[in-house]
């Protein structure tokens, strides 16, 4: 039994009996439900009681104390696990302060699931355009009142999206915008050498390509 | 020193729920509570770039955070406020709150001191600690304006 070799340059290598586990199903659903559930509820409650003219001050604290936890769950947790990315600051001895950003190297402790990678992104990047969107409405409407738990929200939600995307882009060392160029070009080659590996093994009915019986 | 914001997020939400003037719905809130968040971070990160721009060697956070932690003694006479003010209204009264937010203001003002001026060289010491110090007054002269 030849082992599969696989096309891609990557470590991804499945793990022993994970090559049958269905597309779809979540490695750790509670913290995805987490992740997406307290900046939801944030938003909820932001908007409910704006429209609906409940108490300010209560919404005010219940939306900052929901984009607190969510702000922690986020970087300490959901980060973590969901795409193994971690970010902090320590202060050292000298009193000057470090930023460290850092990537789980893949393979090693368990593949990252594309879904999963997908959605932890997705809310991340949704988020604050959404808070900036709530932003523009308070400034257009002159609620100030709103207007400063929109610049909490927005900050708290894009430093979680800063924070990451510096640790997607391989930490302090590269520049942003080169790291993202290098995503970029390096996502279009995963994607053309998947779709030349597809040609290669879309293989035509009568022909005698298979190789499995050896 | 490691900073964190939780402790001065908690104090400035704390600051601003409990510093409403009496007769003030909760349902409104006012200007009052919103003006208290933003007097609080802008006022600490305008004092926080006012020591990095003289020089200062610390970082922008631990300086925030220090500042927000100094909040205490301000809540701590806001509490003291609230109480006498839930027993009288007289002018005594009046001047013991006074004298407590005094005290307030000079604990606060003085241990933020303590921990910013480390940073600074010795002739700028003043022109450091002088908007701490007005950040501290214009806080407890909320927190007085407020209980009256």
């Amino acid at each position: 039994m030849a082992a599969n070799v696989p096309l891609l340059e990557s470590d991804d290598v499945l793990e022993f009996g994970e090559e049958d586990e269905p597309k779809g199903r979540f490695k750790h659903p509670m913290v995805v439900l987490f992740h997406v559930g307290f900046r939801s509820a944030a938003l909820v409650v932001y908007m409910l009681c704006g429209w609906f003219d409940v108490s300010f001050i209560g919404s005010f604290v219940t939306t900052i104390l929901l984009l607190s936890i969510d702000f922690w769950t986020v970087k300490n947790i959901t980060g973590r696990i969901l795409v193994g990315l971690r970010w902090w600051n320590f202060i050292d001895e000298k009193g000057q302060s470090h930023w460290v950003f850092e990537a789980r190297k893949s393979g090693s402790q368990g593949r990252v699931s594309s879904t999963e990678a997908r959605i932890f992104w997705t809310a991340l990047v949704v988020f604050p355009v959404l808070w900036g969107v709530m932003l523009l409405v308070a400034v257009v409407t002159l609620k100030i009142r709103w207007f400063v738990l929109d610049c909490i929200a927005l900050s708290l939600n894009c430093s979680n999206l800063w924070g990451f995307v510096r640790c997607k882009a391989g930490g302090s060392e590269t520049s942003v915008t080169d790291s993202v160029k290098n995503m970029a070009s390096s996502l279009m080659r995963q994607q053309m050498l998947a779709n030349m590996a597809s040609m290669f093994t879309r293989s035509p009915p009568n022909a005698g390509g298979s190789n499995s019986n050896v | 020193m490691s900073w964190d914001l939780w402790g001065p997020l908690i104090l400035c939400t704390f600051l601003a729920v409990v510093v409403l003037p009496d007769g003030r719905e909760i349902h409104d809130g006012g200007p009052q509570f919103a003006e208290v968040f933003i007097i609080v971070w802008a006022g600490a990160a305008v004092v926080t770039l006012n020591s990095k721009l003289l020089g200062g060697n610390i970082s922008f956070f631990q300086s925030v955070c220090v500042l927000g932690y100094c909040l205490l003694p301000g809540c701590l006479s806001l509490i003291v406020c609230r109480i006498l003010l839930f027993f009288s209204h007289s002018t005594v009264a009046f001047i013991i709150r006074f004298l407590v937010s005094c005290l307030g203001f000079a604990w606060a003002t003085f241990a933020a001191m303590m921990f910013l001026s480390d940073s600074q060289l010795q002739a700028r010491r003043g022109l450091a600690v002088y908007p701490i110090f007005l950040f501290y007054l214009v806080i407890s002269w909320l927190i007085v304006s407020n209980t009256s």
